[in-house]
């Protein structure tokens, strides 16, 4: 049971994490930095999935990465471009979307 | 320059080999981890970069965690690469018989070339005839899963799809009484196979009166076809017996395969004999080329149908080693 919720949640927080992402960057971050806010929210991710998913969103053109030489050692800051602020307002209309769904159901059944 | 890290970085570069953006990659996942262990330790070390590394994941695991997922095969195409390796080792089994039996060398360019077999060399060379088959039919399906396109692979429907086959269903009191009557008859039957085979060498036999038998085919090849069929019917008996007691099916399959294998070999050794020493009744002149080719049609029909159930045996097998 916890095996498949693990594996549900992973599927669940793939396009959530992608969506989270775009909504961190109104302010330009660096990736350790990203991961310290997300840990401040209270949404834990492997440090090792942000990095592939920040690539990802560079090559589809939503996102810029940067390198910059900062105070000892090289920083790679991510910035959302204007494609990847245009994707963020459709996702977070997909997101309420799926939310007035689910709260419509609730509303209705009352064992969900 | 930290050894950890750059031992670290270096195994994850090795299983990201062949990947344009790698320097960049590596680039930023070092970056993470210095920033990070200098975050927590205030600078960073030996000590603190060794921690970071452990909690940032294997080398292979975050190396794959940059593939796009994309498999090897897609999934709507696995199902044809059962069914084309079947279908195209079916074929080429049928080659290796016609090359075995006609003591001719087959070349259906550029794809197949069959020298002229012995029989035995030319079981040595059925697994690498498979292995081959498989491997040419997952290069074609790689290939067309790489290029992405929307294809529809055919699949003639003439022949049996050994795709669908499936495993028996659970069986009811009544079916496994069927199952074991069934199975008291093959044991009568298969008994006094051997019992004729014990006194006489030979399971056929012939009557021109219907008082007096005598053997239809010489000893030798009367021999290796006897032995042939004995070896199916009491295989048959074993499995149904084996089902009859709802032990292990897995079990009745190997049995099944196993026997479909050693009649391959007994019905291979038959149509080895020259045809002349085959009979040991008087054939009319006139009825000699029309015997000749029905029986080599009869054993090769045989055969195709052992090496059909011989595939279906180790499909089924190979289905649920897949499936643990």
């Amino acid at each position: 049971m916890d095996n498949e919720l693990g594996s549900i949640e992973t599927e669940m927080k793939r396009g959530f994490l992608q969506l989270l992402v775009l909504l961190l960057l109104e302010k330009d971050a660096y990736g350790y930095a990203m991961v310290r806010a997300f840990r401040d929210l209270g949404y834990e991710i492997e440090e090792n999935t942000l990095y592939p998913l920040l690539r990802r969103l560079e090559k589809k053109g939503l996102v810029l990465g940067k390198w910059e030489i900062g105070e000892d050692r090289p920083r790679k800051v991510y910035a959302i471009t204007d494609a990847g602020k245009k994707m963020r307002q459709e996702l977070i209309g997909i997101w309420k979307k799926q939310d007035e769904i689910i709260n419509h159901i609730s509303k209705e059944n009352k064992n969900v | 320059m930290f050894k950890n890290l750059e031992n670290y970085l270096e195994e994850i570069s090795h299983f990201l080999s062949g990947r344009e953006e790698r320097e960049e990659i590596l680039s930023e996942i070092r970056s993470h981890i210095m920033e990070k262990a200098a975050q927590e330790a205030g600078a960073a070390s030996e000590a603190s970069l060794a921690r970071v590394i452990a909690a940032y994941g294997k080398p292979r695991q975050v190396a794959e965690k940059y593939f796009d997922g994309r498999p090897v095969i897609a999934p709507g195409f696995e199902r044809h690469l059962f069914r084309y390796t079947t279908l195209i080792f079916a074929i080429h089994l049928l080659f290796i018989i016609f090359a075995v039996v006609f003591k001719k060398s087959f070349i259906v360019f550029p794809f197949l070339f069959i020298p002229r077999l012995g029989f035995i060399e030319a079981v040595m060379y059925l697994p690498a005839a498979f292995l081959s088959d498989f491997g040419i039919v997952t290069l074609v399906l790689y290939f067309i899963t790489r290029s992405g396109k929307e294809v529809k692979l055919p699949w003639p429907k003439f022949a049996l799809d050994l795709d669908e086959v499936k495993a028996a269903d659970a069986k009811t009191l009544a079916s496994r009484i069927a199952t074991m009557a069934g199975a008291g008859i093959m044991l009568a039957l298969t008994g006094f196979g051997i019992s004729l085979y014990l006194k006489h060498h030979s399971i056929f036999f012939i009557s021109f009166n219907f008082k007096k038998f005598q053997p239809l085919l010489l000893p030798k090849p009367g021999q290796f076809i006897s032995l042939a069929i004995l070896t199916m019917i009491a295989a048959g008996t074993i499995v149904m017996f084996i089902k009859a007691f709802g032990a292990s099916r897995r079990l009745a399959c190997w049995v099944d395969a196993a026997a479909d294998a050693v009649a391959l070999v007994l019905i291979g050794l038959a149509l080895h004999q020259p045809y002349t020493t085959l009979f040991a009744v008087a054939i009319p002149p006139r009825l000699h080329a029309w015997s000749h080719v029905s029986f080599i049609f009869t054993l090769l029909f045989i055969a195709l149908m052992v090496a059909i159930d011989l595939v279906k045996n180790l499909v089924r097998l190979g289905r649920k080693r897949l499936q643990k």
